[in-house]
């Protein structure tokens, strides 16, 4: 009875725990007894594990995750202070969203991923060139957001700053930033996802250091041990931003929590 | 004077969009005109009408043609793959609490995590022919579907559900005139998703490890400095993408005119 109640309780955890757990015994159980592992081909959880080991615990993988952040963090940078002025102006005057809509829509849904051979080609393979691919595929979730948070404002909460006497400062940092928030740190989470693809096509492309680079070149060496280490690293770093980007949504707008658009 | 303020003021909106894309169109058209570039930029300058004249020149030599006919075939081979599996297996998830908890936490890993990082792996698998593409396109289109499905699925109206249940209907007819047409506007909003997805990864499947493919060619034109066929196919992907978004949009405020507006999501 007890454990039955447990179990109503916590089924999500249980069940997820153990369908995780299922697949990494049968993986390794099938290839050790069953189908002959073709090292080449495919691999098992324990030989990942003692490449994770090697690889993360031992560090060889770090500085490949440091050079990657730094151009990430380089791009993400400035698609914030980019993307939060112009989705602001955008959202407060008519004009300029008349302007630039039609303009920056087609751009942010059009693949311009495919400009990546060409930013590579112009400007090397080193950090700028990263930089660059992250800020492009970043920007517009912070423009169209901050935009639309700006749109939401409410009309009252301003008057009422105006009637009072305050300034077009206040009106920003009072009203209309407060409460846009909310939608930019939403549009954070679809960037960071984005602003991942840059990364990742621009370290498969050209590059001679970064995580993407490590895991295409374990892949063209045949160390799949090694490959899927990487991909677990990236896995794991990609998680932890995301979620910690909607639980961040969720402290600073919990009556919005989790809106379509994954 | 009177009429054209009048005139202006009726069509602003769209004045001074298509105004501000034609004036950038145009400055771009002039830059070597009116200033003469350093030669290290020049090389890979382009203007549009030299891009549209490769465009032309591309067509008439036939050299075009082969490319956008394979990337075409592995964009709806995915999609058609991701449809086919993802629709299912979201409607699935959305009726039992069980295999939702069971599949959890792979589609939200799974989802949160770029999945080009697949495409070593894939070109290992699946070797550098279409199929590695279409596997790319699949893994990157499945998970907006299917999360959206779910979503679809979990928000039906539970009168509904026992409506449909008290009738005597089983599983399956509850899943067939009540789960899947009361999801139709969440499938559609992913389908819109799936296809951003869906164009990425066929442009960067095609980048590494092709011979054929519009990403292919523009990876090759990049690295022969042909920058104008780079823009060729830079174009020929926004201009499908944005058909097809548009497309899709439509389906969807005819589907949900009800709905609040909602954010852009690409």
């Amino acid at each position: 009875m007890a454990f039955k109640a447990i179990y109503q309780e916590h089924y999500r955890a249980i069940l997820g725990t153990v369908s995780v757990l299922a697949l990494i015994f049968l993986w390794e159980l099938l290839l050790t007894f069953v189908i002959p592992l073709n090292p080449f081909f495919f691999t098992k959880p324990s030989l990942i594990a003692v490449a994770f080991q090697e690889q993360v615990i031992h560090g060889a993988l770090w500085n490949d995750l440091a050079v990657s952040s730094r151009a990430f963090i380089w791009g993400f940078g400035l698609a914030i202070l980019f993307g939060i002025p112009i989705g602001a102006v955008m959202g407060w005057r008519r004009r300029a969203e008349y302007t630039l809509d039609p303009f920056l829509t087609a751009l942010y849904a059009s693949p311009l991923v495919a400009l990546a051979p060409l930013i590579i080609v112009v400007f090397g393979v080193g950090l700028f060139a990263k930089a660059m691919l992250v800020f492009l595929l970043s920007v517009f979730p912070f423009i169209f957001n901050t935009f639309a948070g700006v749109r939401s404002t409410d009309r009252l909460l301003i008057n009422v700053v105006r009637s009072f006497g305050g300034h077009e400062k206040d009106l920003y940092l009072k009203v209309i930033f407060p409460s846009s928030l909310p939608y930019i740190v939403a549009g954070a989470r679809i960037a960071l996802g984005r602003g991942l693809v840059g990364i990742i096509v621009g370290e498969f492309y050209a590059a001679s250091e970064g995580i993407g680079f490590a895991i295409s070149r374990f892949g063209d060496t045949y160390k799949l041990p090694e490959m899927f280490a990487g991909i677990l690293v990236l896995m794991i770093a990609a998680v932890a931003l995301t979620e910690g980007m909607r639980k961040l949504e969720d402290i600073l707008a919990p009556w919005r929590a989790s809106q379509e658009s994954r | 004077m009177n009429r054209l303020v009048n005139f202006y003021h009726d069509r602003e909106h769209y004045l001074l969009g298509w105004g501000f894309i034609l004036i950038l169109l145009l400055a771009w058209e002039a830059i070597p005109r009116v200033a003469v570039l350093p030669r290290g930029l020049s090389l890979f300058f382009t203007t549009p009408t030299r891009v549209i004249e490769a465009f032309y020149q591309l067509i008439v030599e036939n050299k075009i043609q082969h490319h956008f006919y394979v990337s075409s075939v592995e964009f709806l081979l995915g999609l058609a793959l991701a449809i086919a599996v993802g629709l299912p297996l979201g409607l699935i998830t959305g009726r039992s609490r069980t295999i939702d908890a069971l599949v959890d936490s792979y589609v939200t890993v799974l989802n949160a995590t770029p999945r080009l990082i697949f495409l070593p792996l894939f070109i290992l698998w699946f070797g550098i022919g279409m199929w590695s593409k279409v596997m790319i396109v699949f893994i990157g289109a499945v998970f907006p579907l299917l999360i959206n499905t779910h979503e679809g699925v979990k928000n039906i109206d539970r009168v509904l559900v026992d409506v449909v249940r008290s009738f005597g209907a089983n599983e399956w007819q509850v899943l067939k005139t009540v789960a899947l047409p009361n999801s139709v506007p969440y499938i559609v909003v992913g389908l819109r998703l799936a296809i951003g997805r869906a164009v990425l990864g066929v442009v960067v499947g095609e980048f590494f490890g092709a011979s054929e493919g519009l990403g292919y060619m523009i990876a090759s034109a990049a690295t022969n400095y042909k920058v104008d066929v780079v823009f060729v196919g830079v174009a020929i992907f926004m201009g499908l993408s944005l058909i097809l978004t548009m497309l899709v949009k439509n389906i969807e405020t005819r589907l949900s005119r009800w709905r609040p507006e909602e954010i852009k999501t690409f």
